[in-house]
């Protein structure tokens, strides 16, 4: 099998190259660290089996962050072809990485993506003059594919075209990390210069000025470290040499920011813009067009699959067992969360408008000196507003924080954002109880749910994860229109993930569950629930949570089951309380008789439990993965904790009528240390460069 | 004078970079702060804790912490 790397720098189009080439559906944005784990994807060209690699943005063989050593050690690693993909309007920053590659002698395709935009703006690149070099080609990574024979790449020229094609040519390419025949000059003194101080080879000297010290001592590898600014511009001006003739730029071209982010950038413009496109969106996702598809598709879903298969059930078999088992556990626990879908995908689409537009990057600026406050830079944002997709996926997202603590810190929270398995519960809930209001009270518990974040961030900063300077230096991505291909692709992708989840997990353990809620001690079926054997059980368990009112055996069994995949817990009360839609289980969760049922202050306090309670199984095993047992046992105990308290807070002051002097007190707390700040701010306007001040 | 105080959109020169993070400084070498390089500051948040630089063709954000180590002269 044949070995394939795509590596460069951050943000140059590497996944939807290897999207591309493959046909693959990875998640690709207009944001720095997106891809934080390589990508793996075979495929088979030319009757030849070809594994793509995709690899996280790296700028230098001198790593920073953890994403940064991954790609390292996969540009290491033996491959039969290495592309090395380039920013066309940030060439030579590009290059620094290839050139480096370069003394190691690792071999590479240079790839140049982003031509069509860098010729827009008046420059141009004569890639005849850089091919003296590299061996390059301009490519477009969005419509890029494989050419089946064997034949270089399409010459394009100065206008890039919309379909281009690229040949995998293995045979040339050298696999090894051996040839150090080819080290450009500019290094060849400062290898002299070491060898004069100490016997080394030169493979090993080049290897220490790309940051590989493999049997180099204390006192060599400071003496190497120490020629690194001179090394630095040595290649720098190799560069330059390259890109002098070659490279054709507007005398004022700026790349990343443009005239727009004078106005966008300034806080009190893009933050309220910004939440007030959030709350837009809750609205227009949940409570307008949303419900409307949902609807529609529950409808269709009834007509053609459900009806007809209890129609034939009814007409041929008398066996209640069977008929209860298809109708109330299968297809509700279908039902229930698949009439979800058209939300999961509207989210994804404003999701994605955010990320592909370049606002995130552009949010991360402005919000960088409020999430400092938390012991957070402005690159948790993106971490943030992943977590509203998908919890799991955001703490992997973590990866890309600056250092440890950072990235503990930022996985350690990120279950306390509402991720989208959760908004049925909360919809169904609000709007059971609240009516017309259920909109606020699903906006309240997003908040909520970030205000327990950074609080939880301001603490463990404070305690066990204090915090070391955190760096940020995030490159500024320009702004892009929107690209509706795009934003399809991703909906299709999360669609397809939600639809795969509902019928994995949540059918597998819905159906569990209503079987272990339809028979009794004595293995026979039940209608009442209040018989069962998980009833049983969960009834043992529900003194525990009598003081936040929720000591209802029902209750306690979807929480428990949401451990499994937050999606389940709807499913369950469904299961229940015998309803098989969700109208029905809005209705039933109102009344007494139901197995499951709220009073206001219990379903406010239901709300917010499963808001904050422990994080799912999927995103507890990436916790592991990423920051060990230890930190995943913290996150369960700490968000049960948390959960526990305050919805014991809520549940007890609307109980006894003195949740809003709670509030109150809360938000006015809130608001004097925002106003201490503040003026502390006004008094020592020269706080940055007052050492007094800074410490 | 140090990246801080400078003006918005005004054109310096590296003249150096003082940083005791060995680190940092070489990974600002490498993207392209370096002696003699010309650098803009485009933007600066709210308090004044992270600035919009651009240098070497790319815009990047950068802490307060990093730039006051970054020397410049105006052009």
């Amino acid at each position: 099998m044949y070995k394939v790397l795509i590596i460069g720098n951050p943000n140059v189009g590497k996944s939807t190259l290897f999207n591309s080439l493959t046909k693959s559906n990875e998640h690709t944005g207009n944001f720095h660290g997106v891809t934080v784990e390589e990508k793996r994807k075979t495929i088979t060209v030319e009757n030849k089996k070809v594994e793509f690699i995709d690899t996280p943005g790296i700028y230098s063989m001198n790593t920073f962050s953890f994403e940064e050593e991954v790609s390292k050690n996969m540009i290491l690693s033996t491959a039969d072809l290495r592309i090395f993909l380039a920013d066309a309007n940030c060439l030579r920053r590009n290059l620094y990485l290839a050139v480096q590659m370069q003394e190691l002698g690792l071999n590479f395709k240079l790839l140049i993506n982003n031509y069509d935009y860098f010729l827009k703006q008046g420059n141009s690149i004569e890639i005849d003059k850089i091919n003296k070099y590299f061996d390059a080609e301009i490519i477009n990574a969005k419509n890029i594919k494989l050419k089946e024979k064997n034949k270089n790449l399409k010459k394009i020229g100065k206008k890039q075209q919309k379909n281009c094609e690229i040949s995998l040519n293995f045979e040339n390419f050298n696999k090894n990390l051996t040839n150090f025949s080819k080290a450009p000059d500019y290094l060849n003194k400062f290898i002299n210069l070491v060898k004069t101080k100490y016997n080394l080879p030169s493979e090993k000297i080049i290897k220490a000025f790309n940051g590989i010290f493999n049997d180099l001592n204390i006192e060599q590898i400071e003496f190497i470290k120490s020629l690194n600014p001179q090394i630095v511009s040595a290649r720098y001006s190799y560069i330059d040499e390259i890109l002098f003739t070659a490279v054709h730029t507007k005398k004022d071209y700026v790349y990343g920011a443009s005239r727009v982010d004078k106005f966008l950038l300034k806080p009190y413009i893009l933050f309220p813009a910004f939440l007030l496109f959030f709350f837009l969106s809750i609205y227009i996702i949940f409570f307008a067009v949303g419900p409307l598809i949902s609807d529609f598709l529950i409808l269709v879903l009834n007509k053609i699959i459900i009806t007809p298969i209890l129609n034939f059930l009814y007409s041929t078999t008398s066996n209640i067992w069977l008929i209860e088992f298809f109708k109330n556990g299968v297809f509700s626990s279908i039902n229930t969360v698949l009439s979800f879908l058209p939300q999961v995908c509207l989210l994804f689409v404003f999701l994605t408008l955010l990320e592909d537009s370049g606002l995130i990057a552009r949010l991360s600026f402005i919000m960088d000196d409020f999430l400092s406050l938390f012991g957070l830079n402005g690159k948790s944002i993106y971490i943030i507003l992943m977590g509203l997709g998908c919890n799991t996926m955001s703490t992997v997202a973590s990866r890309n924080a600056d250092n440890q603590n950072l990235k503990i810190k930022t996985a350690l929270i990120n279950p306390y954002i509402s991720c989208m398995a959760r908004l049925p519960v909360y919809v169904i809930t609000a709007s059971a109880f609240f009516g017309a209001k259920a909109y606020f009270v699903v906006v309240g518990l997003y908040l909520l749910g970030l205000a327990t974040a950074l609080t939880m961030a301001l603490i463990l900063n404070k305690t066990i994860l204090k915090n070391k300077t955190s760096n940020l230096m995030l490159e500024f991505p320009a702004l892009r229109g929107i690209d509706v291909k795009h934003i399809c692709t991703v909906s299709k992708i999360n669609a397809k993930d939600f639809v795969s989840r509902v019928f994995g997990v949540v059918l597998s353990v819905g159906i569990i569950v209503w079987i272990l809620t339809h028979t009794t001690f004595s293995l026979s079926y039940t209608e009442i629930v209040t018989d069962s054997i998980l009833y049983f059980f969960a009834e043992k368990l529900a003194f525990l949570f009598a003081p936040i009112g929720l000591n209802s055996a029902g209750i306690v069994t979807a929480l428990i089951v949401g451990i499994m995949a937050k999606e389940l817990i709807v499913s369950t009360l469904s299961i229940s309380n015998n309803v098989a839609s969700n109208t029905a289980l809005i209705a039933s969760l109102t009344v007494a008789t139901s197995v499951v049922h709220f009073n206001t202050a219990s379903a406010v306090s239901f709300l917010v439990f499963t808001l904050l309670y422990c994080p799912c199984v999927s995103n507890l095993a990436v916790l592991k993965r990423e920051v060990g047992t230890f930190y995943m046992w913290f996150a369960i105990i700490s968000q049960l904790t948390t959960a526990y308290l305050i919805s014991f807070i809520f549940y007890q002051g609307i109980t006894n009528g003195i949740i809003y002097p709670i509030i109150t007190i809360v938000v006015a707390t809130i608001i004097l240390l925002a106003v201490i700040y503040i003026i502390k701010k006004v008094k020592h306007p020269k706080c940055l460069t007052c050492n007094k001040c800074r410490k | 004078m140090s990246l801080l105080d400078v003006k918005l959109n005004t054109e310096c020169v590296v003249k150096d970079i003082i940083s005791d993070d060995e680190k940092t400084s070489l990974r600002l070498m490498e993207l392209g702060v370096l002696v003699g390089s010309k650098i803009i500051v485009k933007n600066k948040s709210s308090f004044k804790k992270t600035l919009l630089v651009f240098f070497n063709s790319t815009c990047f954000t950068i802490k307060d912490e990093i730039a006051k180590s970054i020397m410049v002269n105006y052009v």
